[in-house]
């Protein structure tokens, strides 16, 4: 008799995660081991490729660099996006809904999107100095602490929606206690509020820091004006040269995961010290309160920002998208709609793979989202004696660039045996939906793991001691509590695997072109023009799906 | 307990149903890839309309017969030529387009079990080392290789493993035209290093912008590794800006950050036709050359489509058509009677690296350039 029991769960999130992230991500790590064992060659390769980090001086220096920019980016990120949460969850002001969609537009724009809207703003010919005369910009985005502030502003939202997820119950007799016994509110924020969000605050560091680390869209655009290699520079440059050097960018690949794993234990071991879980049949859902002689402040506050955070990047991605010629800048006559008209003129190649993409993402968000919960149960409630293990699992595809993975895809999935068995994966688009899958779990992972941290392990054993399957447990008790984050995560996995540029360009099957395929394209042509507008209606599109389920499902939470 | 099998098979159901989707929209997106189980897709004598750039050079009875459709990676023209060949020829082609990088990344992944027919990159030096290492189709001439003109004939390496068919600058000269008049502005290599261009001049970085490789290659084997070393040396002492890819430096360029740079030729003529203040100058000690060439996969199982393509981008009348309707139609054509573009400088100069010796340095010289983005 099969009982789907939490062991058994375990086990199955195991198997997943290894076909989806381990496997391939082996495949490439042992090349350092075996470059040629995927073409039947089992001479050795050289190990003392290990320790040629400390050798090379690109190397040492890209390591560097990348522990640098990440930790300086998640310090300030979980700093900026946790508090911007609060805010918006304890407060009702004008304007916070423009809050909730710049925060799910910079998501999913990809990262040299993004990038290539700051350089553009700040370089040294750029906006900044051309039109508003302001040529502090340029130093001041152009060196180590730049970059960070720079890339604060743009992967903040992941600690944010991190920590808005987990503020969507709470429980008032908690703080009442507090008050009760003579506690200001700022005592109760600090002593109770605060550190009872602490699981959600490191959740969206740890996201933060995978995600900028791994980054390369940034600091390529950036080395543009200002060198500043990190691992995925190096990383590229072994893939980039012939005969190609799987076997090195297995070996920085090796320690990316690495890094990957320090910043996990930490996580673990200040986690370790208390319990979280606070929620109980008292818990209410939480309605933000009107800001009162607040409401300016955080109303220009809050527009202030957005003009930074979304107006730099994007606003420039706009204006290159209505341009005619970059050079020709801001005025009347260089203004054009034709870019956006031959959006639609050109075969259509570019909505076919609009569509394509919408389609892989959106089976991808739903099957990431029912392994990404699964993946969550096992590691907040199970006692499985992996569970470190698919924690690491979980989180390394959003460290590894896609480049990698995706390489290790295809020597997972292009063996000749599978042939046999139907599961010659490699050139089909079924292959697009399981790297997509892959980049989809740490989010939501992350996001579930975070909401799932208040709800206690009583009320499940509650419902268990009734006779309730571990499904139904799932279904009626836990769901409902977390539905918002449910929501979040699935949108988030959409969102940003629309764009999953790394993964398409090395897997997308023969004639079948996706979005970040054809926006590429035009980019490396430098059909700058287009390759904007195809950024702004793509983005757009997927802006307006999120917006419209939110709408949707949230106000459905709500009135439940 | 019974209920819970009945949930666990509504969950297994689910997914079933999750992966048939998955696999039908692969069965209708795509079905070749993997030379699997589609019918041969020989050429259909009613539907090849002899148009006039049909190459009248087809071998009449294949010995073998094609098992699938012809696959081709390429980096540039997927816009045209997979119509262009199917009109010419009646053989149906499917492409993967990417960046050099992605191509030959894909290619290696893929060698315990090719899903390429013919490859048509402008990578000669990787190419060529793919024929050193036993991938490609050697000892065959397409009849159509008798038409390239002499230095072309000259690219074809020994055991014949890939034919070029054309040429264009990996850097020439561009410079804004608001910031210098064409006298004013650097018109040889050694200018770069000159005082009154200091931080001024940028370039692509060959460890990741695939065209720049072949334009570093070009100094490197002309003066040598330790001179190719000074040279770039002099130019970063200079103040030389190096940027990951084209696309930036071109950006830079309209931007007003650099004022002048080694770009490549397409996107040089694409700045200027998209009306960008760029001026482009071919300097007279020649322009480094990327040539582009096409090779057929060792074990293809569609050697006569894949010989078809081979062939057909020798004729005249199909690099002509590239030219007039191609992405990256600034080239120099391999075969004699085909007119380059008309704004194409007439006196442009091209000259490239030895396939073997760049193929032999490349690692080397990218480590080179990779190690210097630290200091």
């Amino acid at each position: 008799m099969l009982r789907l029991n939490q062991n058994r769960l375990g086990w199955f999130v195991s198997l997943a995660l290894c076909i989806l992230v381990l496997f391939p991500l082996a495949a490439v790590i042992v090349q350092v081991l075996l470059p040629g064992v995927f073409f039947g060659d089992w001479k050795l390769g050289d190990l003392r490729l290990l320790l040629e980090l400390f050798n090379r001086p690109l190397w040492l220096k890209s390591l560097e660099n990348s522990v640098l920019l990440a930790s300086g980016t998640t310090l300030l990120a979980a700093l900026l996006g946790g508090s911007l949460a609060m805010a918006r969850a304890t407060w009702r002001f004008p304007t916070a809904r423009l809050l909730d969609a710049a925060v799910w537009g910079l998501l999913i724009t990809p990262s040299f999107i993004l990038a290539q809207g700051w350089v553009m703003f700040a370089a040294g010919g750029g906006l900044a100095v051309k039109l508003l005369g302001w040529s502090w910009v340029t130093p001041a985005v152009f060196q180590p602490a730049g970059l960070v502030v720079v890339m604060t502003l743009s992967k903040f939202p992941l600690a944010y929606l991190s920590v808005y997820a987990a503020m969507e119950w709470k429980v008032e007799q908690l703080a009442e206690a507090a008050r009760l016994c003579g506690a200001s509110a700022w005592r109760v924020w600090r002593t109770v509020q605060a550190p009872l969000l602490l699981p959600a605050f490191l959740a969206g560091a740890a996201l933060v820091f995978m995600d900028t680390v791994g980054d390369f869209g940034l600091p390529a655009s950036i080395a543009a004006v200002y060198r500043f290699p990190t691992l995925p520079y190096s990383i590229y440059s072994a893939l980039y040269t012939s005969p190609i050097r799987f076997d090195m960018a297995g070996v920085l690949s090796f320690y990316l995961v690495l890094l990957i794993s320090l910043a996990m234990l930490l996580q673990f071991y200040v986690m370790r010290k208390s319990r979280f879980d606070f929620l109980s049949a008292r818990a209410i859902p939480a309605e933000p309160k009107p800001a009162g002689r607040l409401t300016p402040l955080l109303t220009i506050g809050n527009l202030l920002f957005l003009l930074v955070v979304v107006g730099i990047p994007i606003g420039t991605n706009v204006l290159m998208s209505l341009f005619r010629t970059q050079s020709g800048g801001f005025t009347l006559d260089n203004l054009t709609f034709a870019h956006y008209v031959s959006l639609f003129a050109d075969h259509s190649q570019l909505l076919a793979g609009l569509g394509r993409s919408l389609l892989i993402a959106s089976v991808s968000a739903l099957a990431g989202l029912a392994l990404g919960v699964a993946v969550s149960f096992v590691l907040t409630y199970s006692r499985f004696r992996f569970k470190r293990w698919i924690e690491v699992m979980s989180l390394v595809t959003l460290a590894v660039p896609g480049v990698v993975l995706g390489i290790g895809y295809i020597f997972v999935w292009n063996q000749a045996w599978l042939e046999k068995i139907g599961l010659l994966l490699y050139g089909k688009p079924a292959i697009l939906v399981l790297a997509s899958v892959a980049g989809a779990v740490p989010v939501i992972t992350r996001i579930m793991v975070g909401a799932m941290a208040k709800v206690p392990n009583t009320l499940l054993d509650a419902a268990q001691m009734q006779g309730g399957s571990l499904l139904n447990r799932v279904r009626l008790i836990l769901a409902p509590l977390i539905r918002g984050a449910l929501l979040s995560a699935a949108l988030a996995a959409f969102g940003s695997s629309v764009f999953d540029l790394a993964v398409n360009a090395i897997l997308f099957p023969p004639n079948f072109f996706t979005l970040p395929v054809s926006i590429n394209k035009a980019f490396e042509d430098l059909n700058f023009g287009y390759a904007s507008a195809a950024t702004m209606l793509g983005g757009g599109t997927v802006i307006l799906i999120i917006l419209l389920l939110e709408m949707l499902l949230r106000r459905k939470v709500a009135r439940t | 307990m019974k209920k819970t099998k009945t949930k666990l098979t509504g969950i297994s159901l689910l997914l079933a149903t999750t992966m048939m989707i998955v696999s039908a929209c692969g069965a209708s997106g795509n079905n070749a890839a993997n030379g699997g189980a589609q019918p041969s897709a020989s050429p259909s004598t009613e539907s090849a309309s002899p148009s006039e750039t049909t190459p009248a050079s087809e071998t009449p009875s294949p010995e073998v017969q094609d098992e699938g459709t012809l696959t081709v990676y390429l980096n540039d023209f997927d816009d045209i030529i997979g119509p262009m060949f199917e009109a010419a020829t009646g053989y149906k082609v499917e492409l993967v387009k990417g960046n050099g990088a992605e191509i030959m990344s894909r290619i290696q992944a893929e060698k315990g079990n090719p899903h390429w027919d013919v490859v048509w990159l402008d990578a000669m030096p990787s190419i060529y080392g793919m024929g050193e290492d036993n991938q490609l189709l050697t000892d065959w001439t397409p009849d159509n290789a008798a038409n390239l003109k002499d230095s072309y004939q000259a690219y074809v390496p020994a055991n014949k493993s890939f034919y070029p068919t054309g040429a264009h600058a990996a850097g020439v000269i561009v410079y804004n035209t608001n910031a210098y008049t064409a006298d004013q502005a650097p018109n040889s290599w050694d200018d770069f290093a000159k005082p009154e261009f200091k931080n001024a001049v940028g370039m692509a970085d060959p460890a990741i912008a695939a065209p720049a490789f072949p334009f570093v290659a070009r100094f490197f084997s002309e003066k040598q590794l330790d001179g190719g070393q000074a040279f770039f040396d002099s130019l970063f002492a200079n103040g030389l800006k190096v940027y990951p890819k084209n696309p930036n430096v071109a950006a830079a360029l309209s931007s007003g950050e650099i004022k002048a740079a080694a770009l490549q030729e397409s996107n040089a003529y694409g700045l200027v036709n998209s009306g960008e203040p760029i001026g482009i100058i071919w300097p007279e000690d020649g322009a480094p050359a990327s040539v582009r060439v096409a090779a057929i996969q060792k074990n293809t199982k569609n050697p006569n489509a894949a010989k078809a393509f081979v062939n057909f981008l020798l004729d005249p009348a199909t690099q002509q058509q590239l030219i007039d309707q191609g992405d990256e139609s600034y080239f120099e054509p391999s075969v004699p009677g085909v007119n380059p573009k008309a704004d194409r400088a007439a006196d442009a100069n091209l000259v490239a690296a030895d396939a073997a010796w760049a193929f032999e340095h490349e690692a080397e010289i990218k480590q080179w350039f990779a190690d210097k983005a630290v200091k």
